[in-house]
């Protein structure tokens, strides 16, 4: 038999979902064992004695000098590290806060801030090379899933490089941004997640980041314009998961 | 002296604590929250209401639902917008979702290691794989729950002021009533692997939970009628972490399973209330251990009530219309209870319908202090009789009965 090759899971800050996604693989988590060991799962074992990872996968953002030390660790012991979620990709929702992190903790903690080490909260990507990231607030659970098989198997995994706006065509649900006058930011958003929120009927809210390449911000945002949204509610909605580009 | 514990395991989040050693006995003990702050209060400032539901789920994974619905009440509240009977059974469908999911993750995969001696749940798979298998499948149904209700498994964002982008459908809802029913032997099972832990931590001297069993208008404690969060609870920043602490009173409090229990025995399903009365007498001793138990119970409530729930609504037929909801001035407070608690959503709203202020108090924040008195009590007994691996081990314990969910304490806030 083979050896399994050793996979770390590190949890910067965040809300917790890229790592419990993991375990949301159910039975196919088992399949995932039959490849992978996990050497250190923070959520999952109480076991920490590795220091060396095949496969490292990195959640949140960094926020705190602890999370930045974890990164380094993370990045210095591992082969391959993938950016895990939006967070480690675009600092998602706690990275848009345009302030500077001492007027943040100043609202938050009141006069006396707070001692400890805040960073201002910025994405893996902001600190480290990355050899694959994957987005998504969560990334659909089968992605990380195929990511992992690719790599067990020796395959470069591949990047998706599609709008969301295809996979909701594939389903065949009705346009909301046409059809209902939604906000949708289904056009230029990164595909994979087989267009959930549409599915129930709802605009994408662009949680998976915008898709780099041939999309078009400046129609999406003509669109948006001309079904009455005003410039500030656009511009924090383009901004929501993405402010920090990777 | 002062003896450092390792970062917190099977806990969702990143938190550690510090047990401060003088003249050879424990002197305090502080639980530090280090998860950096992620300041939600500021990202929804501003923002229009429709949009701010999806965001408030983003504080946390595991109850992502109960933050979009404590955010939705805060906003209807507000709005001065209420709904109907069918919106309400469905949103609570979605809550009893997440109760089953959350306390199966808690009670299988993160405590019943500790209960047959194993580092987790994937090394104790291999001596007992049953046990493992029925959390996991007591937590995908959790789980399908808050696909329907929610939208998806993790920061769907189907549940939106005045009711739902999508309704479930009439299949959907008879397979709720089928599952529910063929799971119910698995959680009466659990109540009683559960009730075989042993009391420890801190006996709880004050409860506090919602007037309703998932949510409510006001909260209530042990001693007294309805009330605003405003009225009795106190929160201050702590110089060593990043969660504020709350007193009630003056006094540590705790919410969660135990205290909803015994606060409100008289709302649960027959089958709930008979594995209540069976364990009272060890329940009402208010030990924080015996929050595994009460989560016990609950799953029998959980897969009870979607029962009943399930069929009333297929008995009424789904309208599936939403509620008109118009921008205008005003202040509204959501009170949900999340798996491992209350939790508060406090917003004010202005005449073009943007958020002026918010206010999120989360369960692991309200249960703060009773952790740092519980953690207190256990290594006071403890400190000087067991060695240190042993006490640290059940300090662990004792801050895994809360399920504390450090990446929503990380947030609290006024502005």
């Amino acid at each position: 038999m083979m050896d399994k090759l050793k996979l770390g899971v590190f949890e910067l800050t965040d809300c917790g979902g890229c790592a419990l996604n993991i375990l949301f693989l159910y039975e196919k988590l088992f399949d995932l064992l039959e490849f992978y060991e996990i050497t250190e799962f923070h959520m999952a074992t109480s076991l920490s004695e590795e220091n060396h990872y095949d496969v490292a996968l990195v959640t949140g953002t960094v926020s705190t000098q602890r999370d930045l030390n974890l990164l380094k660790e993370a990045r210095n012991h591992s082969d391959y590290l993938i950016a895990l979620g939006t967070c480690a990709t675009h600092g998602s929702v706690q990275g848009s806060v345009e302030l500077p992190i001492r007027e943040k903790l100043k609202a938050v903690y009141g006069d006396d801030g707070n001692p400890m080490r805040a960073l201002d909260s910025k994405p893996v990507v902001e600190y480290v090379a990355v050899d694959f990231a994957l987005p998504g607030c969560p990334y659909d659970k089968n992605e990380v899933y195929q990511v992992l098989m690719d790599i067990a198997k020796g395959i470069e995994p591949v990047r998706k490089d599609y709008p969301v706006c295809v996979e909701c065509k594939l389903n065949e649900y009705e346009c909301v941004l046409v059809k209902k006058g939604l906000p949708c930011l289904g056009p230029i958003t990164y595909g994979g997640c087989n267009a959930a929120c549409i599915w129930s009927g709802l605009g994408c809210i662009g949680c998976r980041g915008p898709l780099p390449g041939e999309v078009n911000p400046a129609s999406e945002y003509e669109i948006l314009k001309d079904l009455g949204y005003d410039d500030e509610y656009i511009i924090r909605k383009f901004k929501t998961f993405a402010r920090w580009e990777p | 002296m002062i003896i450092e514990l390792r970062e917190f395991t099977r806990v969702e989040g990143n938190g550690k604590a510090e047990i401060v050693i003088e003249d050879g006995e424990v002197k305090d003990v502080r639980l530090k929250i280090i998860e950096g702050p992620r300041f939600f209060e500021l990202l929804t400032l501003g923002r229009h209401y429709y949009d701010v539901p999806d965001l408030e789920a983003r504080i946390c994974a595991i109850c992502y639902l109960s933050h979009s619905v404590a955010s939705v009440l805060g906003i209807e509240r507000a709005l001065g917008v209420e709904v109907p009977e069918e919106i309400a059974l469905i949103r609570e469908l979605g809550l009893i979702g997440e109760l089953l999911e959350s306390h199966s993750l808690h009670l299988y995969l993160l405590v019943a290691p500790d209960v047959f001696g194993y580092p987790d749940a994937i090394r104790m798979a291999t001596k007992h794989g049953e046990l493992v298998k029925e959390g996991l499948a007591l937590k995908a149904f959790g789980n399908r729950i808050r696909v329907m209700v929610g939208g998806r498994e993790i920061h769907g964002i189907n549940v939106k002021p005045g009711g739902f982008g999508r309704y479930p459908t009439v299949e959907e809802l008879e397979r709720v009533e089928k599952e529910s029913e063929a799971l119910l032997r698995l959680a009466r099972r659990a109540v009683r692997l559960f009730a075989q832990l042993d009391p420890y931590g801190a006996q709880a001297k004050h409860f506090v939970a919602t007037d309703g069993y998932l949510w409510g208008e006001k909260l209530i404690s042990d001693e007294e009628g309805a009330f605003h969060y405003t009225e009795r609870i106190e929160e201050r920043s702590l110089v060593y972490s990043f969660a504020k602490q709350s007193h009630y009173k003056g006094e540590a409090f705790f919410v969660g399973a135990l205290p909803r229990l015994l606060l409100k025995s008289n709302m649960l399903t027959p089958g709930a209330k008979r594995l209540f009365e069976e364990h009272r007498e060890k329940l009402e001793t208010g030990y924080v251990s015996y929050n595994n138990l009460a989560q016990a119970i609950e799953l029998v409530y959980s897969l009870e009530r979607a029962n009943e729930i399930a069929k009333t609504l297929l008995d009424r037929g789904i309208e599936g219309e939403n509620v008109p909801v118009e921008p205008r001035e005003g202040e509204g407070i959501g009170y949900v209870e999340a798996p491992r608690g209350v939790l508060i959503h406090h917003y004010r709203i202005d005449a073009s319908g943007k958020i002026s202020y918010s206010n999120i108090i989360t369960p692991t924040a309200l249960n703060h202090a009773m952790m740092e008195a519980s953690l207190l009590e256990e290594a006071r007994n403890l400190y000087g009789k067991a060695d240190e691996s042993a006490m640290i081990g059940r300090l662990e314990e004792t801050v895994r009965a809360f399920d504390p969910c450090i990446s929503c304490s990380v947030h609290i806030v006024r502005l």
